[in-house]
């Protein structure tokens, strides 16, 4: 191994001496830099045993199992624990464990925490619980039957309350989950009056962020710290072309340049002078193919693929017939979106040598910090036990934070100059790396008998990949996956109906598109469902049938939970009548996300001819996603996914241009603001005999369409082209 | 952070420092540091993290300070066009220590963030409108405010936050008179 401290001091004379060097890392870095899978140990029931204390003073820590970007899953967890000890959930510390403090965790995504979290979390916080009544009943002589819950502590009839405090010693005890019975947990027992399940807690850690603590990544300072850049070509893979750095050793406060290969990093003394030796870098990329919306759009189009025959992967086939009696038969096509989450991505990695061993510390906002750590380990050729991720705050994530990537340029930098450095992505960086949610072509057609009873259903489309998409995997496994794993599930998600038919068949191609997608904000639950009930929708239109009663009619039996959120959206929006002006509308959707989340929503808006606008006046939802443990949080959910669902319908395209994604900050990519937000009436259906299911990516995949199936109802048009724009409504419709 | 040479050099060529008061308290800028915007100087120079960088373009408000009480981007503000001003961070909103400004106590009674990181700059923004307009419309919040981006999409919230501290802040006001 090369020793840093030399070549930091060697690095730090040349710059005290005026002058300049070209680093060539001395390890090379290597070519396959790119994630090989998420972290997926997911808890079984003794997972969480290793997450609660109840230290000497009788005080309840837990060690945070899910990665915080606004989701405040670990309240809800606390909320739990605080539920089975019979605690305040706001006398519970709460850790944020490093990477080199706990067994590698499952990566936090898909809404999975309250769904695959709940349980281990009671069952831990149970189980101490039991073990400390024990205790109780042991110093006591008596029987465990006889220790009575109470705050905090137990009662026993005729002594005084012991508390936690009381029962706990300095000695170290871990409790055996193993041979142990499941305790009763208080959480999941229906008849129970909870005190903290089902409150509205507040979130933890809310007066960090509106007293502006350090809490993100970006925040994070060490002495000496330099700040470091790595130029970004249009799409991974492309190769360097051309590169002249000869003018920037004139920049005030430039360091250094590191190269190698097609990795270029700056590196500088203040992020000013940062951005100003980046512009001055001359720079050009060769592409491994050329990026145009045509190409795209021909890649895709779903009647060029339905013309050479069935499409290769078939999610449901019953009794399929192609020359049905279709009474609707419509074309969709869903733009490509990208997460825009507010804090663009920024790491601080820092390379420390201690008995002669390097090790790095890498601090960063990501959904998976174990993968993060196996990856840097892999590509600077480390131990893993060499790295260690701090994980912060995530300043928004919506799937866009699952790769080894800023903290790769943190990492690379850190190793070539052997300083602490922090790279701080600008928002032109996060436009062009963002692995953005593909965009899509459909065609889907419906029939159904006088009565309005479904009677065929056939709904195709085309997507880019969304798990096995471009270097989200290394080039030897991908064509492996992409053939063995029995279609890319981000690419179905939301594609199976809710309602029944006898004659169903949906079938999807997978497009290799030459742009970097992944995943985002309910996977294509969101394009899917869109086509789905906007189809729907204009089937009940055009038999004259009220969309409700249509779509009620025929929601089978097993969606009891979907038809009741949409009859409980129904009466919501019924409270409030719509105008009877012309350029009015009401539309309703329904959606189910991943077979245990259920919503309806409902939109209110109308046509303003003089701001040439189309304006959401008022959105409604019922959501059922079993018990709400934060009944708070989940309509926190619920509002922002209704804010996305606008932005969806009405705003949001990543444009691509000359050879490359063109959207590149907040002028040319359209994300909602406080006056595109109307009144929203929100209701939770709270179930709590059922087990949570997740809640962060509901109400979105039904958002989009209701204000679709609105604009139709107030202009009688149906736009099948996302974003919807004014002008859509002009240039098919009269004034 | 300054180096030791920096500050020497300037002491040899006797270069005037460039000041300006953050949070009522006056700093110096010096160096490689007077060729910054505001935002990376508060952040970097002075490790007042609480203001957040967002966009750099001026697009999204997450960087929002006040200077000499008109709320600013600090992202596109260089620093050097604003000596002798007065800053106010997020970090110089609580006058009290025990006590939260009214407006970050709305926030949170509110639950107003998810993710959190625009919230500075939201925050900042608000009492941009409610230092000069004590009783806003909801029409003057939606103006007002427009400009701060959060993608979390917890606008709904803001606004209640801001017309719950607006209330707050005129009870203040009339116990003060």
């Amino acid at each position: 191994m090369p020793d840093v401290s030399r070549r930091s001091f060697l690095k730090a004379t040349a710059w005290i001496a005026g002058g300049i060097t070209i680093a060539f890392s001395a390890r090379s870095i290597k070519e396959k830099s790119v994630s090989v899978g998420p972290t997926l140990e997911f808890p079984n029931a003794d997972s969480g045993k290793g997450w609660l204390q109840v230290r000497p003073d009788g005080k309840v820590h837990m060690l945070c199992p899910r990665m915080e970007m606004g989701q405040n899953a670990n309240t809800g967890l606390a909320q739990i624990v605080a539920e089975e000890l019979n605690i305040r959930v706001q006398d519970i510390t709460l850790h944020y464990p490093t990477t080199s403090e706990t067994a590698p965790i499952g990566f936090t995504a898909g809404s999975l925490s309250m769904m695959l979290f709940s349980k281990p979390v009671a069952i831990a916080a149970a189980s101490m619980r039991e073990n400390l009544r024990c205790r109780a009943a042991k110093i006591n002589k008596i029987s465990v039957d006889e220790v009575i819950d109470t705050e905090g502590g137990f009662v026993i009839l005729g002594s005084p309350r012991i508390g936690y405090q009381d029962l706990v010693t300095d000695e170290s005890i871990e409790l055996d989950f193993e041979n142990s019975v499941i305790p009763t947990l208080y959480t999941f027992d229906p008849r129970r009056i909870k005190k903290q399940v089902g409150q509205e807690a507040e979130p933890r850690g809310i007066k960090d962020l509106v007293t502006g603590a350090p809490v993100f990544s970006g925040d994070i300072q060490l002495p000496g710290m330099l700040y470091g850049r790595v130029i970004k070509p249009p799409v991974r893979k492309a190769r360097l072309k051309k590169l002249n750095f000869s003018t920037v050793q004139n920049i005030i406060g430039f360091f250094d340049i590191v190269r190698d290969g097609d990795f270029v990093g700056v590196v500088c003394r203040t992020p000013g002078s940062l951005d100003k030796v980046v512009r001055s870098v001359i720079i050009e990329w060769e592409l491994p193919e050329p990026i145009n919306q045509e190409k795209i759009n021909q890649l895709l189009d779903i009647n060029v693929a339905l013309q050479r025959g069935d499409l290769p992967s078939t999610l449901q086939d019953e009794n399929h017939n192609p020359i049905a009696n279709w009474d609707v038969d419509l074309e969709f096509a869903v733009q490509l979106q990208t997460h825009a989450m507010q804090e663009p991505r920024a790491a601080v990695a820092h390379i420390e040598k201690i008995n002669d061993i390097e090790r790095i510390n890498i601090w960063t906002g990501t959904q998976d910090p174990w993968a993060i750590k196996r990856h840097c380990a892999d590509d600077i050729g480390f131990r893993e036990d060499q790295v260690e991720v701090h994980p912060m705050r995530m300043g928004g994530g919506f799937g866009g934070r699952e790769h080894y990537e800023v903290e790769q340029d943190a990492a690379r930098l850190a190793l070539a100059t052997g300083l602490p450095i922090k790279v701080q992505w600008t928002r032109e960086d996060e436009f062009r790396v963002a692995r953005n949610r593909s965009p899509s072509s459909h065609r889907m057609r419906l029939a159904c008998d006088h009565k309005g009873v479904l009677s065929n259903w056939w709904h195709a489309y085309a997507s880019g990949y969304v798990f096995y998409s471009r270097s989200r995997l290394p080039d030897w496994l991908l064509p492996f996956k992409r053939s063995t794993a029995g279609g890319d599930f981000g690419v179905s998600r939301g594609a199976h109906p809710a309602y029944k038919s006898p004659s169903i068949r949906v079938e999807y191609k997978e497009v290799d598109l030459p742009i970097d997608l992944g995943v985002w904000r309910s996977l294509n639950g969101a394009p899917n469902t869109f086509v789905i009930e906007s189809t729907m929708d204009e089937l009940a239109r055009q038999k004259s049938i009220d969309p409700v009663r249509f779509k009620l009619m025929n929601i089978p039996d097993s969606m009891a939970r979907l038809g009741n959120c949409l009859k409980r959206v129904e009466t919501i929006a019924n409270r409030k009548s719509l105008p009877t002006k012309s350029g009015y509308g009401r539309g309703f959707a329904c959606g189910v996300y991943e077979k245990n989340s259920f919503v309806a929503v409902s939109v209110d808006l109308h046509i303003d001819h003089e701001a040439r606008k189309i304006c959401i006046d008022r959105m409604c939802c019922a959501q059922d996603v079993g018990m709400a443990i934060n009944p708070d949080q989940l309509r926190a959910q619920i509002e922002s996914n209704l804010v996305w669902s606008i932005g969806m319908a009405l705003m949001e395209k990543v444009e691509i241009g000359d050879g490359q994604i063109a959207s590149n900050n907040f002028h040319n990519y359209m994300i909602p603001r406080m006056s595109d937000i109307p009144s929203l009436d929100i209701d939770i259906i709270d179930n709590p005999a059922i087990h949570p299911s997740g809640a962060g990516e509901v109400a979105l995949i039904a958002g989009s369409p209701a204000i679709a199936n609105a604009i139709r109802d107030a202009t009688g048009l149906r736009l099948t082209r996302l974003p919807i724009k004014y002008t859509d409504i002009t240039a098919l419709g009269s004034l | 952070m300054v180096s030791l040479l920096e500050r020497i050099s300037d002491l040899i060529f006797n270069k005037p420092n460039m000041n300006l008061f953050v949070n009522g308290t006056e700093r110096v800028v010096t160096g490689v540091w007077e060729e910054e915007t505001l935002l990376s100087v508060l952040r970097e120079y002075f490790g007042l993290i609480g203001t957040r960088f967002g966009c750099g373009k001026g697009l999204c408000g997450s960087c929002t300070v006040h200077v000499d009480g008109e709320p600013v981007r600090s992202c596109i503000t260089p620093i050097n066009n604003i000596a002798g001003t007065s800053v106010l961070t997020i970090e110089g909103l609580q006058q009290d220590n025990e006590k939260l400004h009214p407006l970050q106590q709305a926030w949170i009674d509110e639950r107003v963030p998810q993710c959190g990181y625009c919230h500075s700059g939201q925050i900042m923004q608000a009492w941009g409108l409610l230092s000069k307009t004590r009783n806003p419309t909801e029409e003057q919040i939606n103006t007002f405010m427009d400009s701060i981006l959060c993608r979390c999409g917890t606008y709904d919230r803001i606004k209640k936050a801001i017309l719950r501290a607006a209330v707050i802040l005129q009870q203040s006001s009339d116990i003060n008179a």
